[in-house]
């Protein structure tokens, strides 16, 4: 497994940039990693509200929510997910969140 | 190489960016004579194996030669096809919904020169880059998935048990000398892609041994819910296990109950359970969509496992063959193979394909395996 130093902290990767360890994810340093990956120019409490939501989600129930829940939960369009997070929910929040890849056939 | 740019600027990732605009038209592509009879064509005919002619209203004419295509191609191959299509049918081509290559032109005297063609053109190895066939009562090309050359989730490959059948079945693709079509198919492991469960014949890639538990990695690679979800029989439960003096959340899975389906490594990567003696094939028969006479029906088990035999299947082959053989010497003209089946007796087509039946056969999955059994005294000794 890749290993990166961002910001003093490293992190070890996937070769999709997922981080292997959810614990390890939960702080800033791989947020803003993750948003110069992602392409995204600021972080706005949007973006912040759909990252903490996901991971409530995640901590509370072991999975990542379905994309209608996220935007019931959330009070976000899909098309506005999409615009804060350009890669989309699962690609773009769900890595930044540090929550595991998803799977299935995707 | 070098890094060469196409123009996207990665700090700027959203600049200048196309989405949404879908596939290009398909009328953008038509040759002038499919353009001008749209809608008006009459009939049309076999004129021989690989060659079609429609005629239409108007008295034209355009004539279709079929050939075999591997699906997986080279962008040489296609830059063949492409340099084929320019030279004799105006640089236009098409692809069939079983990945067989068309050429049309629009008179009977371009055939035999585009035939020549296609048939003096042969790989390396000797094999016919472009096989005449795959019309009428014959068999055409194998509709199959990725297997070892790119899936994470196969049993067995694609490419390689596809061309060791159609090696063996090559005359057929020619020819027209069976009761009706029949249609093989291919998918390497049971989500089956493709057409598999609607095939005449099907062969399918089949685990045969649970999945390996990879505890330390389970819960961060994996959402466990998942996992537990996607298990048809429910083998799968939640449990905590010691690794190195930690303890951590996992899955447990009863091997009593596991059939083997990979479903649970479709979700959860840390749940692997390909193995080399354990996998193999399965083949199923008896499938059809379409509706002609009949109605359209699922494809059947008739031979529970196989091994994967390494690069021609031999035994695979050989049971393909037999069924095919049985097939075309009993069953009534225009008659599929399931319809074949049905009207014999299932008993019969074991007997006549010489295949074994075992007790794997036998539905046992949930409610619906009841109305597979023979609630009758009708059948034959």
């Amino acid at each position: 497994m890749p290993t990166v130093e961002f910001q003093g902290k490293s992190f070890s990767i996937d070769e999709d940039g997922f981080i292997d360890n959810y614990e390890d994810g939960k702080c800033d340093e791989w947020v803003q990693y993750v948003k110069k990956e992602e392409g995204i120019d600021e972080l706005t409490d949007e973006h912040t509200k759909v990252i903490d939501i996901l991971r409530e989600y995640y901590e509370k129930n072991g999975i990542a929510p379905m994309v209608r829940v996220l935007s019931k939960l959330t009070g976000f369009k899909l098309k506005h997910i999409y615009e804060l997070f350009p890669s989309g929910p699962g690609k773009g929040a769900c890595k930044m969140a540090g929550l595991p890849k998803p799977t299935g056939c995707v | 190489m070098a890094f060469i740019s196409s123009g996207y600027d990665p700090e700027n990732p959203m600049k200048d960016r196309i989405t949404d605009i879908g596939p290009r038209n398909y009328e953008e592509f038509y040759p002038p004579v499919i353009k001008e009879n749209k809608g008006k064509w009459l009939y049309h005919e076999i004129i021989e194996p690989g060659v079609l002619v429609h005629v239409s209203e108007s008295g034209d004419e355009v004539y279709t030669v079929r050939v075999g295509g591997c699906r997986l191609m080279s962008v040489s191959h296609i830059r063949e096809v492409c340099e084929i299509a320019e030279k004799h049918c105006g640089g236009y081509v098409r692809w069939t919904t079983r990945n067989n290559i068309e050429f049309m032109v629009d008179s009977k005297e371009k055939v035999q020169p585009l035939k020549d063609d296609l048939l003096s053109r042969k790989q390396p190895g000797g094999g016919f880059k472009f096989p005449i066939g795959g019309t009428g009562a014959g068999i055409t090309n194998i509709i199959h998935t990725q297997g070892w050359i790119h899936c994470h989730t196969p049993a067995t490959d694609a490419s390689g048990p596809v061309k060791a059948v159609m090696d063996d079945l090559f005359e057929d693709f020619g020819r027209m000398r069976l009761p009706a079509q029949l249609r093989i198919s291919l998918a390497c492991c049971l989500n089956m892609c493709g057409a598999v469960h609607c095939s005449d014949i099907a062969i399918l890639g089949y685990h045969r041994k649970p999945p390996m538990l990879d505890h330390e990695y389970l819960d961060k690679m994996c959402e466990i819910p998942l996992a537990i979800a996607a298990c048809p029989t429910a083998a799968i439960k939640p449990a905590k296990v010691e690794v190195d003096g930690a303890t951590l959340k996992s899955v447990a899975v009863n091997n009593e109950r596991c059939m083997f389906c990979g479903n649970c490594y479709t979700m959860c990567p840390s749940m692997p359970l390909s193995d080399k003696e354990g996998d193999g094939i399965v083949l199923m028969a008896g499938g059809k969509v379409s509706n002609r006479i009949s109605n359209p029906k699922f494809s059947k088990v008739v031979v529970g496992f196989l091994p994967n035999e390494t690069p021609r299947w031999p035994s695979t082959v050989k049971a393909i063959r037999q069924m095919v053989e049985a097939y075309t010497a009993d069953a009534n003209k225009y008659e599929r193979l399931g319809e074949w089946a049905e009207r014999i007796g299932w008993e019969r087509f074991f007997e006549k394909c010489e295949l074994e039946f075992t007790h794997h056969l036998i539905d046992d999955f949930r409610d619906p395996a009841y109305f597979t059994w023979r609630q009758t005294t009708n059948f034959k000794f």
